[in-house]
């Protein structure tokens, strides 16, 4: 029986970094290290006399360069001519197929009599009806009930719920599911939101989608377990390190958390972008009636997945970028993209068509401030409430209608400022100098603007026990 | 023993493929991660998983690691990279995802992540690559630096105020979650076959499902420990190989267990669960109750945690709801709902709820003193105030105009056989006090509610009436 040859080793110097790891290998010594610097690599390859080769294999074992030391090729002589390596080694970089999208599939869902439930609950089945099988989470109070929900139901639909060991492990396990490609979102609360920001800078750096519900408490460091809205500064102006903007929403009754979780899917996979939704600790807990949507979705898988198959196997997801100009193009990029968000802007103007007192409030006082809309009007006083519905990008056409014919605008926030901040910033950016001073009514620490201290802001004393 | 084609043809990663660049790694002459990435492509090559492949590029030297494989790449933050690999794997249980990373990576920054996943045990493969240094951020200390070995961090050498290194295998080792831990090394050609090995092993557990699988790589950093290629090889050997013992740390022969089915996104399903139903529950009121307030009445129930004030709101706003009206019900929460005051804000409005808060209800039903007198004087001219005068001796006295109705709920509750029913005989007093709904509107909500608990119906359908009929007395 004919023994088949085997392949003697084969190197091109250059991509010899002149280890030596193949010396020891080699029983029959015929690898020496030499003196003569490569011109090319600067580097010093080593030297093969084969004539006792007994082409053992153990030296091409020991090189850790991929085109290293590797058998020779059929027909090469050893005392060949440097050939072009795409000709060696073909110049196709990989038989990868190129990737298309697999769409999500739109399904009708039978019309139902509208549910009960609180706020968390309906952010929670939004997700599930916008195709989200994978949430991952950390407890935290007053976010929590979403995430147990989510650890009753997803089992029940052969999803994923995984109760990380952080919230940093939440947000790189979502990185991870939305690398997949997959819908993914998570529940949190003010300090866990902080710890999440690293994470969240990665996704947007990878263009990764993912849904994030903050259910904002009182601050800062461990703060309170009750209603602030504490978080509006870090989602519009810092989500990590950067330059990082995603679409925030502000829901204000437990139907909104419903649709605008389901909207958040939608826009987080329209522009492979981490959207967050904003709540606030009462929203979270207030019940009311949610009606179902018409439709739920089975995601797709989108073209630029790494799924695990071979569909995807060329993908790469990454945020990182060695080259200055590679980062810099990428960096324009990401902000035309942010530029393109601007059309989402959403925003619901109540009364302001003649209103002389524009109150601006979003979240749980906006609703404070709709009962005082209403009360003023019973008084004879021509009030409105803008309420912005996105915060980032600030719906500044919506507000620059709203506050036409606006004598006095009064921002009515839980915190000291951060709404009034993105008002102020708004106008500026939009060039609106010509508007009334800004008057503000501001509770923290887990209090939220009262009905009767909107009202004794707006009437300038305080009203009389009806 | 060839270059595998897991590797790419061309790096086009690597500096867009330019010169050589193209087909050299970035890696310095006597780099370990050349040796172990080139194990780790042919284990693939030999299971056949390059298409399901999804390697984790974290922070380190191997960050480029997605330059050179030719499969689904992923790159991580500085530490994060096993939890990326959960995501990835529970995202596609089909796929095969392997954590590479380095000591800083995986024992420093990332510990909370490598324990809990290691823990986890679901089948992901880690390769751990320890050479005692920080390569990438230039030679600092790594956790696994020896004592008295000095870095960038530790000029000096390692001493007792640094710490010691962290012996992962080890560590790894002693946890359930993993099935298989063993430590490799690439110094001569007999460890890189059982480098070589443990890798296709580590991947092999994964591909059959049969847990997590933890394989550290003793490597090479000649550049930062500042010897020749050879004198780090003997290096390793010699100092660190004592200290870090090569060796399978664990190994269990167990069953393939990580099935999962693919998700459900059946509507009838979700439905089900969410409890929604298309069932239209029967109405029986004939208009909003404008007798209490034009558009949107505002109640507070207040008591102890455990009087069911919570839910007697909850049942009021669901009775609200099925009438076609807008309700809210804002529960106070915490700390506070631990046995402590618990109070209720309930809206019922006519068309929209606009503000949820109820800071001068309408209507207060107060389980016990304090809450009476903490809320009693908030509520509006002309209000109802209706309380437990079994637990409350001396009622406030409150603005004349508004009603106060005194109704022993636990005393009733009690003689029930129930004292958890006192809610309910508070419901039927509302009912009787107000007129908000008609009884049959309040009963349905009941009866949904205590649809899996339907022996419970009849006792909480007594108590309701209870409540109507002690309103009823005194009035009489």
């Amino acid at each position: 029986m004919a023994l088949k040859e085997r392949p003697k080793p084969f190197l091109l110097p250059e991509y010899c970094k002149g280890c030596g790891r193949c010396l020891d290998a080699c029983a029959k010594d015929c690898i020496t290290l030499s003196d003569q610097i490569n011109p090319l690599t600067g580097l010093i390859p080593v030297v093969m006399d084969l004539t006792n080769c007994n082409a053992c294999g153990l030296c091409m074992d020991a090189c850790p360069e991929p085109y290293g030391l590797r058998p020779a090729p059929e027909g090469v002589v050893e005392d060949f001519e440097l050939e072009d390596p795409a000709k060696l080694f073909g110049v196709k970089p990989s038989d990868a197929p190129e990737p298309v999208d697999l769409p999500s599939e739109v399904m009708p869902l039978p019309t139902t009599e509208p549910l009960v439930i609180k706020g968390t609950y309906a952010s929670a089945l939004g997700a599930l009806l916008a195709g989200c099988r994978h949430v991952y989470g950390y407890p935290i109070t007053p976010s929590t009930e979403g995430a147990e929900l989510m650890a009753k139901f997803l089992p029940k639909l052969d999803g994923t719920f995984i109760q990380a060991v952080s919230e940093v492990a939440t947000v790189n396990m979502m990185y991870g599911t939305a690398g997949a490609g997959l819908p993914t979102m998570t529940f949190t609360s003010s300090p866990g939101f902080s710890l999440m920001l690293e994470g969240v800078s990665y996704m947007i750096g990878a263009e990764l989608p993912g849904v994030f519900v903050d259910i904002m408490r009182g601050g800062p460091g461990l703060g309170n377990i009750a209603p602030e809205q504490s978080d509006i500064k870090l989602a519009c102006h810092g989500l990590g390190h950067g330059n990082t903007q995603a679409i925030t929403l502000a829901p204000s009754t437990p139907q909104e958390m419903l649709d605008l979780t389901m909207l958040a899917f939608e826009l987080s996979f329209k522009y492979r972008n981490p959207v967050i939704i904003l709540g606030d600790g009462y929203l979270g807990q207030m019940t009311g009636k949610v009606q179902l949507p018409k439709n739920l979705i089975k995601p797709g898988i989108p073209k630029w997945a790494v799924y695990g198959d071979a569909m995807h196997r060329k993908n790469v997801i990454t945020s990182i970028f060695l080259t200055e100009t590679d980062l810099e193009a990428h960096n324009v990029h990401l902000n035309e993209k942010y530029e393109a968000m601007e059309v989402e802007t959403r925003a619901e103007s109540f009364l302001c068509e003649d209103a002389e007192v524009l109150l601006i409030a979003c979240n749980t006082p906006a609703r404070m401030a709709k009962g005082c809309v209403q009360e003023l009007r019973h008084q004879g006083i021509k009030a409105g409430l803008f309420r912005p519905i996105t915060l980032w990008p600030f719906p500044i056409h919506e507000l620059e209608s709203a506050m036409a014919t606006a004598q006095r605008i009064v921002v009515v926030e839980a915190s000291a400022g951060q709404l009034e901040d993105e008002v102020r910033l708004a106008l500026s950016k939009a060039g609106i100098r010509n508007y009334p001073e800004i008057e503000s009514v501001r509770r923290m620490g887990g209090i939220l603007p009262q009905q009767d201290e909107v009202m004794t802001q707006v009437l300038g004393h305080k009203e009389a026990r009806v | 023993m060839s270059k595998s084609s897991v590797f790419y043809d061309k790096f086009e990663r690597h500096s867009h493929g330019e010169g050589l660049k193209g087909h050299a790694t970035h890696y310095c002459p006597g780099c370990g991660h050349g040796l172990a990435h080139k194990f780790l492509a042919e284990a693939i090559d030999e299971l056949g998983i390059q298409d399901r492949t999804v390697a984790i590029s974290p922070v380190g030297c191997s960050v480029f690691l997605y330059y050179y494989f030719d499969v689904g790449n992923s790159q991580a933050a500085h530490g994060r990279a096993p939890v990326v690999a959960l995501g990835h794997k529970f995202a596609n249980p089909d796929s095969v995802v392997v954590s590479y990373q380095g000591d800083g990576d995986l024992a420093s920054i990332g510990l909370a992540e490598t324990v809990a996943t290691a823990q986890l045990g679901a089948p992901i493969t880690i390769i751990f690559i320890n050479n005692a240094i920080y390569g990438m951020t230039g030679g600092q200390m790594a956790p696994t630096t020896l004592m008295g070995q000095p870095t960038a961090t530790s000029p000096a050498g390692r001493n007792e105020y640094m710490g010691q290194p962290m012996k992962m295998a080890e560590l790894i080792a002693g946890l359930d979650g993993p099935v298989y831990v063993e430590r490799v090394a690439l110094f001569d050609a007999k460890n890189r076959i059982k480098a070589k090995k443990a890798i296709l092993k580590g991947l092999k557990n994964q591909v059959e499902g049969r847990g997590y699988s933890f394989i550290e790589v003793l490597a090479e950093c000649p550049t930062h420990l500042k010897m020749t290629p050879e004198e780090t090889e003997k290096w390793v050997k010699e100092t660190m190989e004592p200290i870090f013992p090569l060796g399978v740390k664990k190994d269990l022969t167990v069953d393939p267990w990580f099935k999962r089915n693919p998700p459900s996104f059946s509507g009838e399903k979700l439905l089900a669960l969410a409890g929604a139903t298309s069932e239209h529950p029967e109405r029986s009121c004939k208009g909003f109750p404008k007798h209490l307030a034009p558009h949107d009445i505002s109640l507070k129930l207040a008591g102890s945690g455990g009087d069911g004030a919570q839910t007697a709101a909850m049942l009021i706003a669901r009775a609200a709801i099925n009438e076609g009206f807008d309700a809210t019900h804002i529960p106070s929460y915490g700390p506070e709902s631990r046995g402590g005051t618990s109070y209720a804000d309930v809206h019922v409005a006519e068309e929209e709820v606009l503000n949820p808060g109820s800071p001068t209800p309408d209507i207060l039903i107060a389980f016990n003193a304090p809450s009476l007198a903490k809320f009693g004087p908030t509520v509006k001219k002309g209000g109802t105030v209706i309380y437990d005068s079994s637990v409350v001796a001396d009622a406030p006295s409150l603005d004349p105009s508004v009603k106060m109705v005194p109704v022993p709920f636990t005393g009733i509750a009690t003689d029930l056989g129930k004292a958890v029913v006192k809610n309910i005989v508070a419901l039927g007093a509302l009912q009787a006090a107000t007129g908000i709904f008609p009884k049959e509107t309040l009963l349905t909500a009941i009866r949904v509610a205590l649809k899996d608990k339907c022996a419970l119906i009849p006792l909480n359908e007594e108590a309701f009436a209870w409540g109507i009929k002690s309103v009823e007395s005194l009035a009489g």
